[in-house]
């Protein structure tokens, strides 16, 4: 009896936080022309900055990592194969693992950042402040911030299928003696239009989950401190699991 | 200017007063809770269960959050910590409402920040420092005196001092009414209501009316 309290109760707050996500998420759609005022596109501007120049340096290494990783274990499995390579290097990377992992970069390193930011504005009054100067918070808060996460993990998603393509056939190149040329050959015959188009609409809408979730949790925080690790760790996991849902629910229409 | 009628709340019941425009008005609370929740109704942060707050004689929890935010725009308010936004530099800070109502350039206000600073007895060494320094460290009476430039740089028809002189030092705080008394003064028809428990603080300042809850 309690569990089925407690389920239906989770269930309740479940569907509370997706309608708050979706609300926002219009409310940003409706109004993404706010961007055009100087002092949210400054607002802009620096969450592009922290979120995407600034976490550039660990893309390029988790990216170069992870394309040696993959090109490693290929060529235990099925040898020094160009064309195999190149195949399943496009297949993990474009495909799968450079918007995931991309994503969960963003959402370890800004998800947490900005609810925890939001939920200290909020318990300071900030967010009053801003109001009785006749400053929406939302707008001048949110909206810059949800653009530029979005934009963000847009670029990065790219950047790091670059990176992660580019540092496993350096990697083999040079140490296991594989021609370069050939290694393109490999890339370019199993890389198509529709793979990259794919991966950057789930970069776009990774991104779109990740900076909605964040700004809500971190916004819906009241009163009290100890309320901003709760929607810090809220934000992370929702941000996750959403990610996790719609990564599926766009491979099955895509490729299956 | 402002009229609250028969406003009832868990802290107030049945509360109306009215404050004319172009005055100083003193309005004494009886606690610093008191008074934050009076500020919370006037400001628009809190709707009353019952009653009716009108600002420029607009009801205002009947107006749309965009009509409001106008409204706001000729309202200045001097909060007790000074009412900073923790992420933003001391300048921009200063800057952010005229820049986001008026769209002037930060630069082209400038002088007019200097001016008011220097006015408030700050050094050009100290006022140079402080503007790229982020708020959260500032000694209160800095705060309050940034939030006081803020708002004034907007030029409000209305100014609302939430305890700004609660805690300061005599020249301080002697400093600090002069500034407000000379920025009442800049304009005719201006309003400007000093709200606080401690009257001892406001004792200084010559106002048209006193209200006390």
């Amino acid at each position: 009896m309690i569990s089925a309290q407690k389920i239906g109760r989770n269930i309740i707050k479940a569907f509370g936080y997706l309608t708050g996500y979706y609300s926002l998420l219009c409310y940003f759609i409706k109004n993404i022309s706010l961007l055009g005022r100087a002092p949210i596109r400054y607002v802009f501007y620096k969450q592009v900055y922290f979120t995407g120049i600034e976490a550039l340096s660990k893309i390029t290494a988790i990216g170069i990592l992870i394309g040696i990783v993959i090109i490693t274990q290929v060529i235990n499995i099925a040898g020094a194969n160009a064309v195999l390579i190149g195949k399943i290097l496009i297949w993990t990377v474009v495909r799968e693992l450079g918007p995931l992992l991309a994503a969960i970069i963003i959402i370890a390193r800004s998800g947490t950042a900005i609810s925890s930011e939001l939920g200290s504005m909020k318990v300071n009054n900030e967010a009053d402040s801003l109001r009785i100067m006749g400053i929406d918070p939302v707008d001048y808060l949110l909206i810059p911030r949800i653009a530029g996460i979005t934009i963000s993990v847009f670029i990065l998603t790219f950047y790091f299928q670059i990176t992660a393509v580019a540092g496993g056939l350096a990697f083999t190149s040079a140490f296991k003696g594989l021609p370069f040329l050939q290694h393109i050959k490999g890339i370019f015959s199993a890389l198509g239009l529709f793979e990259v188009a794919v991966s950057l609409a789930k970069s776009l809408v990774f991104g779109l989950l990740i900076s909605t979730v964040s700004c809500y949790q971190g916004f819906s925080v009241e009163a009290s401190i100890t309320e901003i690790p709760q929607a810090a760790t809220r934000a992370v996991m929702q941000s996750l699991f959403l990610v996790f849902i719609f990564d599926g629910i766009i491979t099955l229409i895509s490729f299956a | 200017m402002i009229r609250i009628e028969n406003i009832t709340t868990e802290d107030f019941n049945a509360l109306s007063f009215r404050i004319k425009g172009g005055s100083v008005y003193k309005v004494i609370t009886n606690s610093d809770y008191e008074n934050r929740k009076l500020l919370n109704v006037i400001l628009g942060l809190q709707r009353p269960e019952h009653g009716r707050v009108f600002l420029f004689d607009k009801e205002m929890y009947m107006l749309s959050s965009k009509e409001l935010n106008r409204l706001f725009s000729r309202v200045g308010t001097v909060l007790k910590d000074g009412g900073l936004i923790s992420n933003l530099k001391v300048w921009e800070n200063i800057v952010l409402p005229v820049w986001y109502h008026s769209g002037n350039k930060p630069e082209d206000v400038e002088e007019k920040v200097v001016q008011r600073l220097k006015e408030a007895g700050m050094d050009v060494a100290r006022l140079e420092e402080l503007m790229g320094e982020l708020p959260g460290p500032l000694p209160v009476h800095e705060k309050r005196l940034l939030g006081f430039v803020r708002a004034a740089l907007m030029e409000p028809d209305l100014m609302i001092y939430d305890s700004v002189f609660e805690g300061l030092n005599q020249e301080m705080s002697e400093r600090f009414i002069k500034l407000t008394e000379k920025f009442h003064s800049e304009r005719a028809g201006r309003t400007s209501v000093y709200i606080t428990p401690d009257e001892q603080s406001v004792k200084g300042i010559k106002a048209d009316d006193i209200l006390r809850l």
